[in-house]
């Protein structure tokens, strides 16, 4: 058999457009919020930046200071969040359009770390692919487990928000991100409590974060729209964006979520996306496995045929 | 394969020029990297949490495997096409892949952060079949696995030839053994790279909001195939020319003549691909006079050239237009990488990165580490198919199966 070059151009152009078209039939179903997610609220304005929430997390999460030193004296102000800081206040803009905003793990409903993460040390509680003990299924949080991370960061590269962070001086180095403070959850509580208490809600002086289920959560942030027209901008940030958060944002009139540094996201989650693209040439795993076959038939009968015509030259 | 296509050990002084700088690249490298276990990525890198893979998972990992998919360009037509006359190109495309994998995986190696856990990787249960990159790493696992099973016969055809008698038993004992096995290994040495292959490129659509629009698009697990076939033929005829001056391996211009056609046809499906690909989505108008639309048109222009040189038959019949065309095919491919893989990759505002001392010496220490051990394997094995004419202050009969004189005497000092 003789496969000429056009011969290979035409698969290859027919096998990439089977691909195409496949992705195109097969995509991969939206992921909804859980009925028991849990989630937050920040509500920038009635944010006024105190860093109650900051301060509270540290202590809570047992994170070290992150130090700079000004005018002889040292402070604990980290810049953004980093592997030593899980979540921060941030101020944009000035004046009347000053706000602030709270950066933390947006714990995503269709989480791309989740779907990057190659054996499953980022995963939403409960779903992950070991059994951990004491994880319950159904919360959405996205937590860490260490003994399956093997480190390679691509949880950083797929999070749309830069959420999950690396400790760059460690020789045996951990990803560092929120997990909604699980860790002080109390059974004996009633509701959300019962799952994880996150210290930055606990603490904040103007109820600007709230913790909760996620669907009342939506529906309060939609109440105080519906209350406050003109106090709100009129959208609810994780409503939708990247297929919808467990946290959620809402800002002030004239300010949009992209002035407060919060990205605009297709409604669609990006790894929706990716897992769409990337599975509909598989078939399901047929492709690889036909592929394979099809290869091995075609050259073992090239090589019969040139054994066949040795055999004859040395007979001759 | 008839007899003047036999492949020979070169021969000469393992430690012959360039290899001692070489290797001094390499020590660099070595010293950075055992730093980096004790120090952790951050002092020796400028990685950050923006940019988190830096330059060893664009250009060790994705560079390199592209250049290492030769060994595939090459398997295609002389296995899958039936082209015999392709065969003695088999062996040195083969080993340049096997290398570059091994430099791809080792280098991922050093970049990840918690290195032990790689050793989950054959765990099925763990594996999270959403993720590009399990694809990648299981899949570049196995295809290094099977090529140096396929550098093997060279190993083995050395073996038997050797004076002892046990080394030359397991050498006739194994070589035609493995021979038969061949075919259905050669099916998995295709599958496997056009499946990771594809997957690096899908390694960035999750990446969707930081990667800039002219190159984010759902084909980019085709282009990524594409490329990956264009700098593989570019490097089998880069390689062939270089090992035709340095040894006086056989060349025929009429091979080549047809590696350039097959290249340049892909090189021009690569265009059309992304070419049509923007336009159909409308995104030509994203076209501006920035920085990101100069590196979209050097690119362009990278792999027109190549396409429109290798075309030519003109070019085709000069070694030199040859060799320049084959590493313009190479660096189209590899400048489509690194752009899609950092230089329009945006993670945010306030992020930026150039990097450092320490991680270009990996880089460069691992490349040279690479070149070197395919100069040590080509001396030490028959790989290269040595050509009829003499060859030049060689001091041997070229075409000779030789042995290397100095294994002969480390054995008889032994």
């Amino acid at each position: 058999m003789r496969i000429s070059r056009r011969g290979l151009l035409k698969g290859t152009v027919a096998a990439g457009a089977a691909g195409a078209l496949a992705g195109a039939a097969h995509g991969r179903e939206a992921v909804e919020p859980e009925p028991d997610a849990v989630g937050m609220l920040f509500d920038s304005t009635r944010c006024v930046g105190c860093r109650a929430c900051q301060s509270a997390c540290k202590t809570a999460n047992g994170l070290h200071p992150d130090t700079v030193s000004a005018n002889g004296g040292v402070y604990d102000a980290p810049l953004d969040l980093n592997a030593s800081t899980k979540t921060i206040i941030k101020t944009f803009g000035s004046g009347e359009g000053q706000a602030f905003v709270k950066q933390q793990c947006m714990h995503c409903v269709d989480p791309p770390c989740v779907s990057a993460c190659m054996l499953g040390a980022m995963h939403k509680e409960g779903e992950g692919k070991r059994p951990i003990r004491g994880e319950k299924r159904g919360t959405g949080v996205v937590v860490y487990d260490p003994y399956t991370c093997t480190g390679c960061r691509y949880c950083q590269i797929a999070c749309p928000f830069n959420v999950p962070k690396f400790e760059w001086r460690a020789a045996f180095p951990l990803i560092v991100k929120c997990e909604l403070c699980r860790h002080r959850a109390d059974p004996s509580r009633p509701g959300p409590l019962a799952l994880a208490n996150p210290a930055c809600a606990e603490v904040c002086p103007r109820r600007a974060i709230v913790y909760g289920w996620r669907r009342e959560l939506l529906a309060e942030a939609k109440r105080r729209i519906a209350a406050e027209p003109r106090r709100y901008n009129g959208h609810v940030y994780g409503e939708h964006e990247g297929g919808g958060t467990q946290v959620l944002c809402l800002a002030g009139a004239g300010i949009s979520f992209q002035d407060l540094g919060l990205r605009a996201l297709p409604d669609r989650s990006a790894a929706r996306f990716s897992e769409s693209v990337s599975h509909a040439p598989y078939l399901h795993g047929l492709t690889p496995i036909a592929l394979y076959a099809a290869i091995a038939f075609v050259v073992r009968r090239n090589e019969r045929g040139h054994e066949a015509s040795r055999r004859e030259e040395e007979t001759r | 394969m008839s007899a003047h296509e036999t492949p020979v050990a070169v021969g000469g002084k393992l430690l012959a020029p360039p290899m001692k700088p070489l290797l001094a690249l390499f020590a660099v490298a070595a010293a950075v990297m055992a730093f980096r276990f004790f120090a952790g990525l951050g002092p020796v890198s400028n990685m950050s949490d923006g940019f988190a893979w830096g330059i060893w998972e664009p250009i060790n990992v994705v560079v390199f495997t592209g250049i290492g998919t030769g060994a595939l360009g090459v398997g295609l037509l002389t296995y899958l096409a039936n082209r015999g006359e392709y065969h003695g190109l088999v062996r040195p495309a083969v080993l340049a892949g096997a290398i570059a994998y091994t430099l791809g995986g080792s280098s991922i190696m050093v970049a990840l952060g918690r290195y032990w856990n790689a050793l989950l990787l054959p765990v099925v249960p763990l594996w999270n079949l959403s993720s590009a990159l399990l694809e990648v790493a299981v899949c570049v696992l196995a295809y290094l696995f099977v090529l140096w099973i396929e550098v093997l016969p060279s190993i083995l055809d050395r073996a038997a030839e050797s004076a002892s008698p046990r080394w030359s038993r397991i050498g006739r004992r194994w070589a035609p053994r493995l021979a038969r096995a061949m075919p259905y290994l050669i099916g998995l040495a295709m599958v496997l790279p056009v499946m990771h292959q594809s997957s690096l490129g899908g390694l960035m659509l999750i990446a969707e909001p930081k990667v800039h629009p002219l190159w984010h698009t759902a084909l980019l697990p085709a282009l990524f195939l594409v490329s990956c076939l264009s700098m593989g033929y570019g490097a089998v005829v880069a390689l062939v020319t270089i090992l035709n001056l340095a040894w006086n391996a056989k060349l025929d211009p009429r091979l080549l003549a047809t590696l350039a056609r097959v290249n340049s046809g892909f090189l021009f499906f690569f265009l059309a691909l992304r070419l049509g690909d923007l336009a159909w989505a409308g995104k030509l108008p994203l076209l501006g006079f920035d920085v990101t639309t100069l590196l979209f048109v050097v690119e362009l222009c990278l792999f027109l050239a190549p396409a429109a040189m290798f075309a030519v038959p003109a070019v085709q019949r000069n070694r030199g237009r040859m060799f320049g065309a084959a590493l313009l095919a190479v660096a189209a491919g590899a400048v489509y990488r690194v752009d899609t893989y950092l230089s329009v990759f945006r993670p945010g505002p306030g992020w930026s990165y150039f990097p450092s001392l320490g991680e270009i010496a990996v880089t460069v220490g691992m490349g040279a580490a690479g070149i070197a051990l395919f100069i040590v394997i080509c001396r030490l094995f028959p790989i290269v198919v040595v050509g009829k004419r003499p060859a030049v202050a060689r001091g041997r009969a070229p075409g000779a199966p030789g042995r290397p004189p100095e294994l002969e005497r480390m054995r008889t000092s032994a």
